[in-house]
């Protein structure tokens, strides 16, 4: 399918925050309560719509696992977009979100755009970080904020919209360079056919030779 | 001669960018009409990436994502495996796996389980890699059905002696035990690929050349068959014990010197056979270098003449090593087309398919926990030495306590990740570099895992299964005498042998059981040692050329033989 845009996703946080989850039921819509341990990365891909444009999100979810961390650090590079996800029944995810933040800034472009996300809203009997929380935490640090439940769907769409739409804006500033690849972020052959010197871009386009 | 170099190097490369970007066009560049792919260009079965879109992002070459299968059920004895895509050298991963899980059947009585493990590295095109690891396994499969009546336990064999088919008094008495069955059933699969491969390229587009390394197990022993540049390492607590040799034109250059001797029309006059201790010019015309003759290993003087200037048939020293300053492994499948640069000569009869065949016994050998067998292409090895993987495997499993079920069956997944790790590295700035700042390779990476105890359980099961089952047959032989025309009383026994758990969905079933020849069973206490090199054929042929006398290092000699086996026997009393 043709498409105007590619961003480039990671999901990162904690083992067992719902990283996976969350992919699956934003690609799938399903929910999978017994998900196997991700070792290393695992893709996902959809096709959102933003201003009437076709963006594709190429997201890549990674293991939470520590020691996998020195692998998964190798998959920031290049994304234009950042899933920062911790378990509100589980304080300790909220309190390491300091060193997970610290490594995206450290492993990714500057521009990349964060969005925190506190999963598992529907455990609301469990929770042990309050929603104010990660309110001040995102305010602290310059992130976009919300909570949402992966197996009631509750908000998912979102945050994976909210994020595309962020990044979407700053490509209309020209904050991004959308020529440099490593910002996670590639024209699809939509683009193609209104370039005036390259008439021939289209055609080849249409044969589905774009790469994503 | 530096441009002879890069004539190779930008040809390789050249005709793979074409032969990967022009997939959906269906004429050449002249115009005519393109031959048909066979098989249409993938990532390993196991890996289950869905569709061109996720073999793209796992192709990513700026980011070479670590790809490891998603189901680990799919993986016999939860082994492991990962990839990475080279960092831009070519535009596809030509590196090709496969994993098949299969048994040999006769007459629906008796089941010869066996798992086979494939790696492949392809050159100058992914084609030859793509048709081995979709093709090699079933060709296998069917050579070993031509034998099976000399695989199967005693009995069996006990019954063809009884039917007298195997007195054939004229036949001289020659001992071959169960191993050189399989041994040879591998030798022959190895040839009819390639030949399967060059038959082919006349109706389809077969692309390139490919390294082969497989691992069989079968009959409670580890067959290794390696033809190629990939290796097969037994990692054994920290220690590594290789369990096949690399076939370069530096380990392989007397048999190339040797073949350009006795072939000189093969060179079409424009390289020699000689070897000088540097490259003569024109001013050392009349001079006396340093020298040798294919049949020599040492040096002697010669006067050097014109003719010797000409381009050595083997140049170049380690990685850098090449035949016909043009491919730089010299045994697999493929390149049938490929010839010297800017002339006519062909590589392919320096090239040979021939695998060494080396066994372990896993029943015999006691087998822990954390033995396990990597194989790997060069991407692996190039960069992390034996040593070094052995201690990287030790390392990832100690991180996965047998106490956390819930992780403890990726460990070996894990233990593939890390090595890849390894040789992969990190990207720094421009370039990609391993954790102790060493340049890594930019080469595609594949890399299994296979823990052998695993597959000691499992054979040890069959066996077990195999003998109740022989003794119900006996049973049985009763019962049918009693009540013959009761069908019930005569499937039963074929029912229990039954293991529905096993994946059958590609096997092919034409193994007719051939007549019996004369053969007996081989003394099991005749084999000793954990490692046995089965290459006896030293025969010289045109285009198979095989092993040169004792050399210095000598790639066909069991370099293991000597030094392994006393540590690992040391080690069973130690831990006994």
């Amino acid at each position: 399918m043709s498409y105007a845009y590619l961003f480039k996703y990671i999901i990162i946080g904690d083992t067992g925050v719902g990283k996976s989850c969350l992919l699956l039921q934003f690609t799938d819509k399903r929910f999978q309560p017994v998900h196997d341990l991700t070792i290393g990365v695992e893709f996902g891909a959809r096709m959102i719509t933003i201003d009437g444009k076709q963006i594709k999100l190429q997201i890549w979810d990674t293991a939470g696992q520590e020691a996998f961390r020195s692998i998964t650090r190798s998959y920031y590079r290049g994304a234009a977009g950042a899933l920062l996800v911790y378990d509100i029944t589980r304080r300790d995810t909220f309190n390491h979100l300091t060193t997970w933040l610290e490594d995206a800034r450290q492993h990714s472009n500057s521009n990349m755009v964060i969005m925190l996300i506190g999963n598992k809203s529907d455990l609301e009997s469990r929770r042990e970080v309050k929603k104010e929380e990660g309110e001040a935490f995102a305010r602290e640090h310059g992130l976009v904020f919300m909570e949402t439940s992966a197996k009631t769907a509750a908000n998912v769409e979102e945050a994976f919209i909210n994020t595309a739409r962020e990044i979407y804006e700053k490509i209309q500033e020209g904050v991004f360079d959308i020529n440099n690849e490593a910002n996670g972020i590639k024209l699809g052959p939509q683009h193609l056919p209104s370039n005036a010197n390259t008439p021939s871009g289209g055609a080849s386009a249409s044969q589905g030779g774009a790469c994503c | 001669m530096l441009n002879k170099f890069k004539n190779a190097f930008f040809s390789v490369v050249n005709n793979l960018d074409t032969a990967s970007l022009d997939k959906n066009n269906d004429v050449g560049p002249n115009g005519e009409p393109k031959l048909p792919l066979k098989f249409p260009y993938t990532r390993p079965h196991f890996l289950q990436l869905n569709g061109e879109d996720e073999i793209q992002v796992a192709g990513d070459h700026a980011i070479r994502p670590i790809i490891v299968p998603r189901d680990i059920t799919k993986m016999p004895w939860n082994s492991g495996y990962a990839e990475a895509v080279n960092a831009g050298k070519s535009l596809r991963n030509e590196d090709q796996a496969r994993i098949h899980v299969g048994y040999l059947e006769r007459r629906s009585r008796q089941r010869i389980p066996y798992s086979y493990f494939a790696l492949f590295d392809g050159h100058a095109g992914t084609g030859a890699a793509i048709s081995a690891s979709n093709e090699l396994h079933c060709i296998l499969h069917d050579k070993l059905m031509e034998v099976i009546h000399h695989l199967l336990p005693t009995p069996e064999i006990n019954e063809s002696t009884q039917n007298g088919r195997n007195q054939v008094l004229w036949f001289p008495e020659r001992e071959i035990g169960v191993e050189s069955f399989i041994v040879g059933a591998l030798e022959a699969t190895f040839h009819e690929m390639d030949n399967l491969i060059a038959e082919d390229r006349f109706v389809y587009r077969v692309t390139g050349g490919c390294t082969v390394v497989v691992s069989l197990f079968i009959c409670g022993k580890l067959f290794v068959s390696n033809a190629g540049d990939s290796r097969a390492v037994l990692c054994r607590g920290r220690k590594a014990f290789p369990l096949s040799n690399d076939f370069t034109p530096e380990t392989e250059r007397q048999r190339i010197r040797k073949l350009a001797a006795l072939q000189p029309e093969l060179l079409g006059g424009e390289y020699t056979a000689l070897d000088f201790s540097r490259r003569p010019n024109r001013r050392d015309i009349g001079q006396r270098l340093l020298y040798r003759e294919p049949h020599m290993t040492g040096w002697a003087y010669k006067t050097v003449t014109p003719e010797d200037l000409k381009f050595p048939v083997v140049y170049g020293e380690g990685k850098r090593s090449r035949v016909l300053a043009t491919i730089g492994v010299t045994r697999g499948f493929g390149d049938h087309d490929l010839r010297a640069p800017n002339s006519s000569i062909l590589i392919k009869p320096f090239l040979s398919s021939q695998p060494e065949v080396r066994i372990v016994d896993i029943e015999k050998e006691a087998i822990y926990d954390t033995d396990v067998l990597v194989m790997g292409t060069d991407g692996l090895w190039d960069v992390t030495s034996n040593e070094r993987v052995a201690e990287s495997v030790q390392r990832s499993l100690e991180q996965f306590p047998a106490e956390d079920a819930a992780r403890y069956r990726y460990r070996f997944t894990s233990a593939a990740q890390d090595l890849v790790m390894c040789s992969r590295g990190k990207l720094n700035e421009r370039s990609w570099r391993t954790a102790d700042s060493k340049s890594a390779t930019i080469d595609d990476i594949s890399v299994f895992v296979i823990p052998l105890a695993a597959y000691k359980e499992e054979h040890l099961r069959w066996k077990q299964e195999m003998e109740s089952q022989s003794q119900r047959q006996s049973d049985h032989q009763v019962s049918v005498d009693i009540a013959v025309n009761d069908p019930s009383t005569v499937e039963s026994p074929v029912m229990a042998a039954n293991q529905p758990g096993r994946m059958t969905a590609d096997i092919h079933t034409n193994g007719i059981p051939p007549v019996d020849k004369a053969a007996t069973l081989l003394d099991p206490e005749e084999k000793a040692g954990v490692v046995a090199v089965a290459e006896e054929d030293k025969d010289t042929t045109v285009g198979d050329a095989a092993a040169p006398p004792e050399v210095i290092v000598d790639p066909l000699q069991p370099v293991t033989d000597g030094t392994s086996d006393p540590e690992i026997e040391d080690k069973n009393e130690s831990n006994s």
